[in-house]
């Protein structure tokens, strides 16, 4: 197993880099994944979708679907990208704390 | 395991927690041959694939893993030899005595550790089998291979974790029903805004003739295959609905064990009946209608529902189905699972006839198409470099095909590879790609009804 270091705290990380446990997510978190996703500043817009994504799964149990996330959050797919890298499930889920996205996708 | 395998795989822990028993590392080589000697006596096809090649070499020609990754392994014969040269030293007389003067080898570590790295680099695609003069299908090997991997304990974590979310949520994306049901009302507020029509995605619906199985991901990314699916139902005033059970045509226990394969099975089987439906329509997913076609009888019949693809049920209806001709030059992807494993091959051809105004052939296509790459759940972002090698042949049919404005990849796995495929190769953002359906979607007349 993997682990990050946030705040001289330990926590525990899969072989993609996913929070193993979602219940230990916080904004320090999001700096320290932040940096290993190559989203070096994080603006409002990055914040909008991350508690988005958290606010979703909270209620859901899963990521929404992305076309009703950039419907919702009022961006579109390639600005998803441009502000993740990797994208909405690989990096936006990621650092929002969410487990990876998993199946054909 | 010796050398490092290309894929995570999933820890002893995990995989108990799931119901499979871990056997002990120096155990595993004596475990695996008392399956294959129990296979032996029921397996016939497997044991006659075995015993008949020539090593002609003809496979190497045909097969896109070996054209792609140039590793001795993955040429099909040499493949199938991994598991022939272990038959041979435990069950021919030749291998016993003679071992490897006779083309015989020790099951130890090392060979489990090359059949991980191996089996999970054919796509099960049967390529192979159509140009072997003797029709040897190294896909049934890899097939067999995995589920005695699995039976080991050794499953690749990708897989793993879509038992994990079947197991929960009836689904390998882990959609609880409550998302379900949110997404599906989402999906039906965007038909609405986009047709002025009240057009409905019904779950869980009692009393329906027609149960939809569309693959997972149409409720995360390929959204408009659904809408594609929802618009056709509804103009043709079908009565049906999804089952929030089993939503998804994606088998993933076929690609590594066949328990995990049958009690997927089953839930279909379970899902109609409680659901009234006597006609069950999978959605756009290739190694899942492979499943479904071929082997729901033997998992779990006899059935007393129709299966169709939603291909097959499209082309059955297509002349009821007021369709505008989009003005597009689209070429089709043959998926290895629909052209050699499910006689989906013409329907896709007559309903893009009738819905664009251009349809250009790859080549070779139909039952001689290549596989995209991802087949038999090769989608581990692990195993990146390896997919994109896997990918090469289709990469090069596509950029062969000249500019287009559409590529129709009508299967979930081709959807989820074929992107990063032809970004890799410096082949993308020169057109649109999706399914077939979505194109169905796009076409459909809706406010004529």
């Amino acid at each position: 197993m993997d682990y990050v270091t946030v705040n001289g705290a330990q926590i525990e990380v899969d072989e993609d880099g996913f929070i193993v446990n979602p219940d230990l997510w916080s904004e320090a978190i999001v700096q320290v994944f932040g940096k290993l996703e190559g989203v070096e500043d994080l603006t409002e817009k990055h914040w909008k979708i991350i508690n988005y994504l958290r606010d979703y799964y909270k209620q859901f149990g899963i990521a929404p679907m992305i076309r009703k996330l950039c419907k919702e959050t009022g961006f579109t797919l390639k600005e998803i990208y441009e502000l993740f890298p990797s994208g909405p499930a690989k990096g936006a889920c990621k650092l929002a704390g969410l487990p990876k996205p998993t199946g054909c996708v | 395991m010796k050398d490092k395998p290309p894929m995570y795989v999933a820890k002893q822990a995990d995989v108990e927690a799931l119901g499979f028993s871990f056997t002990p590392e120096a155990l595993q080589p004596g475990r695996a041959l008392e399956k294959i000697g129990r296979l032996r006596k029921k397996m016939r096809s497997l044991m006659v694939m075995l015993e008949t090649c020539t090593k002609c070499g003809n496979c190497a020609k045909q097969c896109h893993s070996f054209l792609g990754t140039e590793d001795y392994y993955n040429f099909p014969a040499a493949r199938a030899e991994l598991f022939r040269r272990i038959y041979k030293r435990y069950f021919t007389l030749s291998g016993k005595i003679f071992g490897r003067f006779a083309g015989a080898e020790d099951f130890n570590e090392e060979t489990l550790g090359k059949w991980l790295t191996y089996y999970y680099q054919c796509n099960e695609c049967r390529r192979c089998a159509r140009f072997c003069p003797f029709g040897i299908d190294t896909a049934e090997i890899t097939i067999i291979a995995r589920h005695i991997l699995s039976e080991l304990g050794i499953i690749p974590k990708f897989l793993y974790s879509s038992a994990v979310n079947m197991a929960k949520t009836g689904n390998n994306m882990g959609i609880p029903k409550a998302a379900v049901i949110d997404s599906a009302e989402f999906m039906e507020d965007e038909m609405r805004e986009e047709t002025g029509v009240d057009i409905r995605i019904p779950v869980d619906k009692p009393n329906s003739d027609v149960l939809y199985i569309p693959s997972s991901a149409d409720f995360f990314t390929n959204v408009d295959t659904m809408l594609g699916a929802a618009k056709m139902f509804y103009v043709l005033g079908t009565n049906w609905t999804i089952p929030s059970s089993v939503l998804e045509a994606a088998n993933f226990g076929f690609l590594f064990d066949f328990n995990v394969m049958k009690e997927h099975n089953r839930r279909l089987k379970v899902a109609a009946a409680e659901l009234g439906a006597s006609l069950v329509v999978q959605g756009e997913c290739g190694h899942g209608w492979r499943a479904a076609k071929m082997y729901t009888n033997a998992l779990n019949g006899p059935v007393p529902f129709r299966l169709l693809h939603i291909h097959e049920f499209c082309d059955e209806n297509l002349a009821k189905l007021p369709l505008k001709k989009l003005t597009m030059r689209a070429a089709l992807h043959d998926p290895c699972n629909y052209a050699r494993t499910g006689g989906i091959i013409e329907q896709p051809r007559r309903i893009l006839r009738v819905c664009v105004t251009e349809l250009v052939e790859m080549t070779p296509n139909r039952e001689d198409t290549f596989c995209c790459g991802g087949g038999s759940g090769i989608l581990m972002d692990e195993m990146l470099d390896i997919r994109m090698k896997l990918g090469k042949k289709k990469a090069e049919q596509i950029k062969a095909v000249g500019d287009i404005d559409y590529l129709v990849i009508p299967c979930s796995i081709c959807k989820a590879q074929i992107p990063a495929v032809l970004k890799h190769y410096g082949l993308d953002n020169k057109f649109e790609m999706g399914g077939l359906m979505d194109i169905v979607g796009k076409s459909l007349d809706i406010k004529k009804t």
